[in-house]
């Protein structure tokens, strides 16, 4: 029955993964254009996030049409409002993928993470990558144990974006102000990322369960 | 076999009173069109002169062109019974008839179109009832008196009855109004079906289901007791519900007014 309707659901969500996927794809590469100070790299994510900007405009279209005409309820109202939600927060996580290209771009040919902080840049860039594609995976299964495990994800990268902090006001630190300043905008974007990742996670936990709980309560063992 | 359907300027009388005035739209081929607006608001007025019904009434006359392709239904030397055998209709309350099995009710209009030979009408009985999504659950009580179905099985029966005959248009005057929504739900997904090879028009008046349903939507509106009702805006249904152009279809859509 409705057809035509459970076909329109459906393309909210695949939207949705399909979105992550891009924006997960150019955390990766956002990472490889900073430490490898890879032009090419950056210049392709800057230009990719169009796409992701066509999604979201064109996912927003569709859930007005389904709340317009379909009269959604229970779980595919839920589906819905949070499909527009998390397609705001994916849209968020491309940009800044998209600010951390553009920090590598501006400083190419030069590289803007020196040597000894190279460590701490390439776990966060991996953390960011994996909770990227984590959203995503969670959207898809809507699986709440995954969810539970985005947020420790992101206690890794909170963790990653002190220790970059206290790295740069370190005395050792001798690479002056306009890199400490790149590589404090890194971080912090690193860090805002993952945030709208968890945001996605606490998304879907209210899809599945219509309260606005923290994933680990409903996750299995 | 569908048809698209323009009418140019149509206004319709009951008596001297004008009950809709200068109604101009085109309905395409193979889509779902849904009147709505207020009641008394002339759209079932309108719907009926799509097919020469309206003129049934005592008095009753309409003014303009129909155009059914290229053909006016209005034209000199038209029969009206041939109009509603390619314009067939589904009214608001399933009416099969009740002294009829349900394999007659298919075959009533067939058999008064002359067709003979059971295997011809056997043939399109059940194509009749299959094309209704009905076939499976009725096709082992033929036999039985059509009056004994539920509601929404007979609004099916209807529709079956309906296109038995190969019309090219259906138009359906609130189809659902008596139906429960599981019912409501199978006639709108059987309307959906039906505009592959059918142009349909339906008047209704609950706006959620011409949101759900239709391909375009029009809507109609009166500006006063005992005014004539006129078409304020017809145009894609996503646009309608989603940013209609004018603020009295916004207004009525939004429950503002009406």
């Amino acid at each position: 029955m409705r057809d035509t309707y459970h076909e329109q659901l459906a393309e909210v969500g695949d939207g949705l993964i399909e979105m992550s996927r891009l924006v997960g794809s150019a955390v990766s590469k956002a990472t490889t254009a900073l430490l490898d100070a890879d032009l090419d790299a950056a210049e392709q994510v800057i230009a990719g996030d169009e796409q992701v900007n066509a999604l979201y405009r064109q996912l927003d279209d569709v859930a007005v049409q389904l709340l317009a005409r379909q009269q959604p309820v229970a779980t595919d109202l839920r589906a819905i409002v949070t499909g527009l939600r998390m397609s705001s927060d994916l849209e968020r996580v491309g940009d800044y993928a998209v600010h951390i290209a553009k920090v590598a771009r501006r400083r190419h040919p030069h590289s803007v993470v020196p040597i000894e902080l190279r460590a701490t840049i390439l776990e966060m860039g991996q953390a960011a990558t994996r909770i990227a594609v984590k959203a995503g995976t969670v959207i898809a299964t809507r699986d709440l144990t995954l969810a539970a495990q985005l947020l420790a994800d992101d206690d890794t990268i909170d963790a990653l974006h002190a220790q970059l902090f206290s790295q740069l006001l370190s005395p050792s630190f001798t690479h002056g102000v306009e890199a400490a300043i790149d590589l404090a905008l890194v971080g912090r974007y690193y860090e805002r990322l993952a945030d709208h990742a968890v945001a996605v996670s606490h998304a879907v936990t209210y899809l599945v369960t219509g309260e606005h709980g923290e994933p680990e309560s409903y996750a299995s063992e | 076999m569908a048809k698209r359907i323009v009418a140019r300027d149509v206004s319709a009388y009951y008596g001297a009173f004008r009950a809709i005035e200068g109604v101009s739209l085109t309905i395409e081929p193979k889509s779902i069109t849904a009147l709505i607006g207020p009641s008394g608001c002339g759209k079932s007025t309108f719907l009926r002169t799509l097919n020469r019904m309206h003129e049934v009434i005592a008095g009753a006359r309409v003014e303009g062109q129909v155009l059914l392709d290229d053909e006016d239904l209005y034209g000199e030397g038209v029969d009206a019974t041939a109009v509603r055998r390619t314009v067939g209709m589904v009214f608001q309350r399933p009416n099969p008839f009740p002294t009829m099995s349900i394999y007659d009710n298919v075959a009533a209009g067939l058999k008064l179109n002359g067709v003979k030979g059971k295997q011809r009408l056997d043939e399109a009985v059940e194509r009749s009832l299959r094309g209704a999504n009905l076939w499976t659950e009725v096709k082992d009580r033929l036999g039985k008196p059509g009056a004994g179905l539920s509601g929404g099985q007979q609004q099916r029966l209807c529709i079956a009855r309906a296109i038995a005959v190969e019309p090219q248009v259906l138009l359906m005057d609130e189809p659902c109004s008596a139906l429960d929504p599981i019912s409501t739900l199978a006639i709108e997904d059987l309307m959906t079906e039906l505009k592959d090879r059918y142009t349909i028009v339906i008047v209704t008046h609950n706006m959620q289901q011409a949101a759900r349903v239709s391909d375009t939507t029009g809507f109609f509106t009166i500006d006063g007791p005992g005014q004539p009702g006129r078409l304020v805006e017809i145009d894609a249904t996503e646009k309608i519900f989603s940013n209609p152009s004018e603020k009295r279809t916004e207004d009525y859509i939004t429950g503002r007014f009406g």
